[in-house]
């Protein structure tokens, strides 16, 4: 039997989102610092691709536009303003991690299962994919794990990064026409403006401290 | 007139972008601050024209009701107050070499900036809007935190962005996902984000996915409203920000992410009908007023000692409103008020104390500081006995509001611990500022010069303190009574 073009969309944003999922997982362990961007660029063109078959499936045009914002913005802006500041600082590309690699894949394993847990009491609201949102919510939490193991400052910021991804997933799985064109356009602008405020930040700590490693930020206590 | 409200600040921010001269900047800043005053207070009396008036503007883009007029009056006052201290705090750091022309300039771009931000919070309509710019407020003021670019600054400013950030990510999950619960399954139309219509279809919204969207927007924004556990990068980012920040900080900032947090809380009890979101602001509420005493008893610096006094008082805040009984309501309300009145001058003497003795350890400052800067030490210790809650000022006005309230509500276990915790900042700070602020000096009086810094904001602000603490005029306490009416569920 053939699908119908539903069905064959819905199969797709699973595809795509397990992918982001894997890809995430692959940050965990990965310790190259320009790897890791390339890996982050990967997972937003996925979100694209996710937004552009939302788009395609309702017929919705403010989707398409969040599809184009996404490409432009996650997979080669940011990348690319991350990629010059890390040459820019020249630091030193090995990300030193708490956990090792095997312990840190076992945790964000478990992190997986608990997002699942989480999402499924709200999978009936899902209209295309399965498990959309346990992905989005598993991104989120291994998302603050990768924050808590990475102690260098840019690797901080591309955590954060890969919550964001999370949000947009979550926003597209539930809603199904994304949000209103003004608040994605908002996100949108803060983001960018977020990446290059922390880029400044990152680039003074650099000349003070003379180091990216932010467990050197520990003067301030009580 | 929403509008308006809006482009005062932001225009005054791309002008001061092109400007060369400090004292036009400042001047500035000032007039726009001027101008959002009197463009609130217009605000306040349109929405008090008719009985549960809203003013809305730009298809509802912009809506304004009692709450955001009682926010509007808060964010211009303490702004206003800030841009009249901050014009000659920057003239004794520039001549001191604390800062370069470069910075001075980016404080006086970024700071109506910042409050433009807040501006836009409180008057969205859209809850989307809310979040961009409560996001929008968090990244201009962490450039201010880094402003000295000290290596303390410089991680204060990271542990805000970092940790804002990751709030804000949360409340932007939660801000989905009431999305979701508002997205009619069988309809084809984009359902619209606004809070006044998610608050006409509440009962329909799926109740488990509202809950768990509070749960993600409580701990989001209550990051940035620096409630406990999630406070940790307040007295960080409080202590190292230059003064007036640090005043913008404590006097409005953190009661703007309160703001959204209470749309939130709104929204919920009217789709839920559980106390579920008060219990929660409850709990939170007392235990950051029971940690930050504590930390206020022990200690050592003077602008982190006024940030853990801060969070002390957004506790009262959330307990107020977590009491939920419309006397309590309204004293939360109060104490935002006088608080945004109070705080800001004690920041604004820590700054001339900071630029005076060039250190903020109190065991260095102090003690006789009276006899070296007895102006600021006046403004200061007028301040100090009203932050703690002393009569004559308002504060205690409002603290007993909320106590009694809470009694009569029949929470007496509450109240007594809310007690006992004023009780300890009580005698913490009072302790505390004697130590450093009485005494035989251990300095040589400052020049006649700099003794005035800084009074004609303070002079202002604690002038309309004890104005207010005396005399409510009927239309603050029509408005409070109203916002108070909107946070406890009454259409």
């Amino acid at each position: 039997m053939i699908p119908t073009h539903t069905q064959l969309a819905s199969q797709w944003i699973t595809l795509l989102a397990a992918g982001m999922l894997i890809i995430q997982l692959l940050m965990v362990v990965q310790r190259m610092l320009l790897t890791n961007i390339r890996l982050f660029a990967l997972q937003s063109l996925m979100l694209t691709a996710i937004a552009a078959i939302v788009a395609g499936a309702n017929h919705a045009v403010d989707v398409y536009i969040v599809a184009g914002l996404t490409l432009v913005g996650k997979v080669f802006v940011l990348p690319w303003l991350l990629n010059r500041l890390v040459r820019r600082i020249q630091i030193h590309q090995e990300i030193e991690p708490l956990l090792n690699s095997t312990a840190s894949m076992l945790l964000c394993g478990g992190l997986t299962l608990l997002g699942y847990i989480v999402a499924r009491p709200f999978t009936s609201l899902e209209q295309l994919g399965n498990n959309t949102l346990a992905v989005a919510i598993t991104l989120l939490l291994t998302g603050f794990f990768l924050m808590f193991n990475r102690r260098k400052a840019i690797t901080q910021v591309l955590a954060l990064l890969t919550i964001e991804n999370g949000v947009m997933l979550a926003a597209v799985a539930l809603t199904s026409y994304g949000m209103p064109l003004v608040v994605e356009l908002g996100i949108f602008f803060d983001v960018m403006v977020a990446v290059m405020v922390l880029g400044i930040l990152v680039y003074r700590i650099r000349e003070t401290f003379a180091s990216m490693d932010v467990s050197k930020l520990s003067q301030l206590k009580g | 007139m929403l509008l308006p409200i809006l482009i005062a600040p932001a225009a005054a921010a791309l002008l001061c972008l092109v400007l060369r001269s400090r004292r036009a900047m400042e001047g500035l800043n000032i007039l726009a601050f001027a101008v959002t005053v009197a463009l609130g207070i217009r605000l306040l009396f349109e929405v008090l024209a008719v009985p549960g008036h809203v003013v809305t503007e730009c298809q509802e883009f912009f809506r304004a009701d009692a709450l955001s007029a009682w926010m509007v009056l808060l964010i211009s006052v303490v702004s206003l107050g800030t841009s009249l201290y901050a014009g000659r705090y920057f003239q004794r750091d520039l001549a001191a070499g604390a800062v370069t022309v470069g910075r001075a300039k980016e404080f006086f771009v970024l700071t109506p900036l910042f409050s433009a931000g807040m501006f836009l919070v409180v008057l969205a309509n859209n809850l989307g809007v809310m979040w961009f710019a409560l996001e929008a407020t968090a990244l201009s003021s962490v450039l201010l935190v880094a402003l000295y670019n000290r290596s303390t600054s410089l991680e204060a400013a990271w542990k805000y962005v970092i940790l804002g950030s990751l709030g804000l990510a949360l409340a932007l999950f939660g801000t989905v996902f009431i999305y979701a619960a508002a997205v009619d399954r069988n309809s084809t139309t984009q359902p619209s984000f606004n809070w006044s219509h998610l608050m006409l279809i509440a009962k329909q919204l799926d109740p488990r996915l509202v809950k768990l969207a509070f749960v993600f927007v409580f701990v989001g924004y209550g990051t940035k409203a620096g409630l406990a556990p999630m406070h940790t990068w307040l007295p960080d980012a409080h202590s190292e920000a230059p003064s007036p920040t640090s005043a913008m900080l404590s006097g409005v900032s953190l009661k703007v992410a309160l703001y959204a947090l209470l749309r939130f809380h709104i929204l919920t009890t009217a789709c839920l009908g559980t106390p579920f979101s008060r219990t929660m602001l409850l709990v939170f509420g007392l235990g950051s007023m029971c940690l930050a005493a504590p930390f206020i008893l022990v200690q050592t610096n003077l602008k982190r000692l006024l940030a853990y006094s801060s969070l002390e008082h957004i506790g009262l805040i959330c307990v107020g409103v977590g009491l939920n009984s419309p006397v309590t309501i309204f004293g939360a309300l109060l104490h935002m008020g006088y608080h945004a009145l109070t705080k800001p001058v004690l920041f604004f003497a820590a700054g001339n104390i900071h630029q005076s003795c060039h250190t903020l350890q109190l065991r260095l400052i102090g003690p006789g500081l009276a006899q070296m800067l007895p102006l600021t030490v006046v403004c200061m210790g007028l301040a100090a006995v009203a932050a703690t809650g002393l009569p004559p000022f308002g504060l205690f006005l409002s603290e007993m509001t909320v106590l009694s309230g809470g009694f009569a509500a029949g929470q007496g276990g509450v109240s007594m611990l809310v007690l006992v915790a004023l009780l300890a900042s009580f005698c913490g700070i009072l302790y505390q500022l004697a130590r450093i602020l009485l005494g035989a000096p251990k300095v040589a009086r400052v020049s006649d010069a700099a003794c005035w810094d800084g009074v004609p904001a303070m002079g202002l602000m604690l002038g309309a303190l004890a104005v207010f603490s005396l005399w409510l005029p009927a239309p603050l306490l029509e408005v409070m009574h109203r916002a108070a009416g909107i946070i406890g569920g009454e259409p």
